[in-house]
């Protein structure tokens, strides 16, 4: 586009990575944030604050769970758009029930999908969740808002916009975009080496920020580049929907092939069907993964077309020590509990794809590279905020001087999105603690709070970065640096005044979930009253260059 | 940046060619590649995940180039029409086999 590609590849890098990177900045902070979503669930959830429980008896407790189940409320609100006249009120054939445990759940989720009556689509499913406490059987409240799975992680891959899809398609561009402007990066840089090393805190701010940005982006260029790459890839049954489009025909003659293959069957038959007991089924598949030299825990089970004579339950072994999620599936005839299929070993294109997926949504057990997880996903965070810092601080002189006021927008959009975004998650901390435990929709409140400190600070931080117009420092970044130091030891203070949890018991208990969580929370908490004090120190010397470009009077008037 | 000007219209159809011909592009070859691996008997669902791991990447090197490439009128050529044709082959590669 321009003369040279160095030139195109550096406005490329500039301008997509600018708008996408407000969407970034989102997915890489709630994502880093998910790498610890059970743990935060525990910490927003005081009366689940107990050990991880392995996968319950399906007779006793989850059978009966299961039998009382129901589409869920939204999700019948959801479906009216998708069926032809009025929307059934009953929903008698459940297509299939399944339940998903980790090593880290102490709670059980379990989910049904129910045929919808009068469906556009014959083959359209409508869902059911409900969580449980898997030693009793006992169903926790719908408004207890899993804060860390149910809200944080899928702000993470959706920014928890439902309409269509809307927000996950903006995110899978917002992914392709962070691939290109890797792509770009490194192309404008080309000193990839010398970049690890370099990081000059003392020169000025706009050379110590594209230090800073260089170095985070090249230090975790393989993690950053992988994780944008997987999670497009998770996701790209819904970004090319072409086997239930353009290829359906294929996708169904697949689908023939493979049940005559393994046995299952696809349809129901229409009879009705016993359940035959399936703790004696996960106690044979269990068997059988020891006897094959690979002992486990069943980390997944579904039944498929239940009630009918076509039944089966398919049992999966826990991915808790290698990266895949699940596998080993171990398939039985659902009335009479006889083995029907083992799942062959993987082929190479499952092994690259349980691989990647795996990788991303590790529920694998290994806190050291958990970690590792959270602070690569950090460092993306940084390596946003620097770019933003220096467009900034690229610009603002010389938009001073020229009566602009773009470096201004883009600093109190920055402001917002760095900064705002803490304020709004730890106002949601502190709304889960300060919300009587018995309001109604608790959870929507909950929710309610994190908008309104996210809108609030947006707002604070467009006023406030009003001294960006005349090249000065915002002060808006000091003092919602400040906000976050003051809300997060708030949370923390707040979990120990409402559960009596303070890090002395939880630590002596070595209750890592809520310990860590504080501990997080404070570190936080210093951090950023050390950023707020280091700015408000340089905000109060004028710097010799913003002197120099003094704005015109009528700049300095609309300012 | 010191860049000579470059005409809005010029970026808008560079962008335009980048997501959505890129996106074009991107299908057809997935599109294509499973038609394809599928008649060469590979399981439906490996190929959908070989083909969307080599279409992935392939989208990223077309949205560089949509900005790169000297003529956008030979970007866009190709993208969407190849596009295009990728798509029409998978589907009569599809008609063979159901």
């Amino acid at each position: 586009m321009f003369q040279n590609l160095r030139l195109t590849m550096a406005w490329l890098h500039t301008w997509f990575g600018l708008v996408l990177g407000f969407v970034l900045m989102v997915v890489f902070f709630f994502g880093a944030l998910s790498v610890f979503d059970r743990e935060i669930d525990r910490w927003a959830i005081p009366e689940t604050r107990f050990e991880p429980q392995p996968m319950p008896s399906f007779d006793k407790v989850l059978r009966p769970v299961f039998e009382s189940m129901q589409p869920d409320p939204g999700q019948i609100e959801l479906a009216r758009s998708r069926v032809d006249g009025p929307m059934a009120t009953h929903f008698p054939v459940a297509k299939t029930w399944g339940a998903y445990t980790t090593h880290r759940d102490p709670v059980l989720g379990v989910f049904a999908g129910f045929e919808l009556p009068n469906a556009k689509d014959p083959d359209d499913i409508i869902w059911g969740t409900r969580t449980i406490d898997p030693r009793t059987g006992k169903t926790l409240p719908d408004d207890q808002l899993k804060i860390g799975s149910q809200f944080f992680y899928p702000l993470h891959y959706s920014l928890n916009i439902n309409w269509r899809e809307l927000g996950t398609w903006i995110v899978g561009f917002a992914a392709l975009v962070m691939l290109v402007a890797l792509v770009s990066g490194v192309i404008v840089h080309r000193k990839l080496f010398r970049e690890l090393f370099t990081f000059r805190p003392g020169k000025n701010t706009q050379r110590s920020v594209l230090d800073l940005h260089n170095l985070t982006g090249v230090v975790a260029l393989p993690f950053h580049f992988v994780f944008a790459f997987s999670g497009l890839l998770i996701f790209g049954g819904t970004y090319f929907p072409i086997g239930h489009t353009q290829l359906k025909p294929l996708h169904d003659l697949h689908e023939v092939l493979e049940s005559q293959e393994t046995g299952l069957p696809h349809e129901r038959a229409g009879v009705p069907g016993r359940l035959a007991s399936v703790d004696a089924m996960m106690a044979e598949a269990q068997r059988r993964w020891q006897a094959r030299g690979m002992a486990g825990e069943v980390g997944f089970l579904t039944v498929r077309h239940v009630g009918d004579a076509n039944a089966y339950v398919s049992i999966y072994r826990a991915g808790t020590d290698r990266i895949a999620l699940t596998g080993e599936g171990i398939h039985f005839n659902a009335a009479t509990g006889e083995v029907m299929r083992e799942d062959p070993p993987p082929t190479v294109a499952q092994h690259i794809n349980t691989f990647l997926t795996g990788l991303h949504l590790q529920h694998f057990r290994h806190w050291t590279l958990r970690w590792l997880y959270l602070m690569g996903g950090l460092l993306g965070c940084v390596c946003i905020a620097t770019g933003f810092l220096f467009f900034v601080e690229k610009r603002k002189r010389q938009h001073a001087a020229q009566g602009l006021r773009g470096a201004r927008w883009v600093d109190g959009f920055a402001v917002s999105a760095v900064t705002g975004m803490l304020v709004a998650a730890l106002a949601m901390l502190v709304a889960n603690r300060l919300l009587p435990a018995d309001l109604p929709g608790r959870g929507d409140w909950e929710q309610y709070a994190f908008w309104a400190a996210w809108a609030l600070a947006l707002a604070h931080g467009l006023w406030r970065t009003a001294p960006v117009a005349q090249a000065r420092i915002a002060p808006a970044w000091a003092e919602q640096c400040l906000a976050v130091a003051v809300l997060a030891v708030a949370a923390v203070l707040l979990n120990w005044v409402t559960t009596g949890d303070h890090l002395g018991r939880t630590l002596a208990a070595g209750y890592w979930p809520v310990a860590g969580v504080d501990l997080f929370l404070l570190g936080a908490a210093a951090m950023a009253f050390l950023a707020a004090r280091a700015l408000r120190r340089r905000s109060g010397v004028p710097s010799a260059s913003a002197a120099a470009n003094a704005p015109s009077r009528s700049e300095a008037a609309r300012a | 940046m010191a860049a000579p000007p470059v005409s809005r219209l010029n970026i808008a159809v560079r962008i335009g060619a980048a997501v959505l011909g890129g996106y074009a592009f991107t299908w057809g070859f997935i599109a294509l590649s499973v038609a394809l691996l599928f008649a060469a008997r590979m399981e439906f669902h490996d190929a959908e995940t070989l083909a969307t791991i080599v279409g992935l990447l392939l989208f990223v090197a077309a949205f560089l180039w949509a900005f790169a490439a000297r003529s956008v009128a030979i970007v866009w050529t190709v993208l969407a029409g190849g596009g295009a044709l990728m798509a029409g082959a998978a589907t009569l590669v599809q008609r063979a086999l159901t």
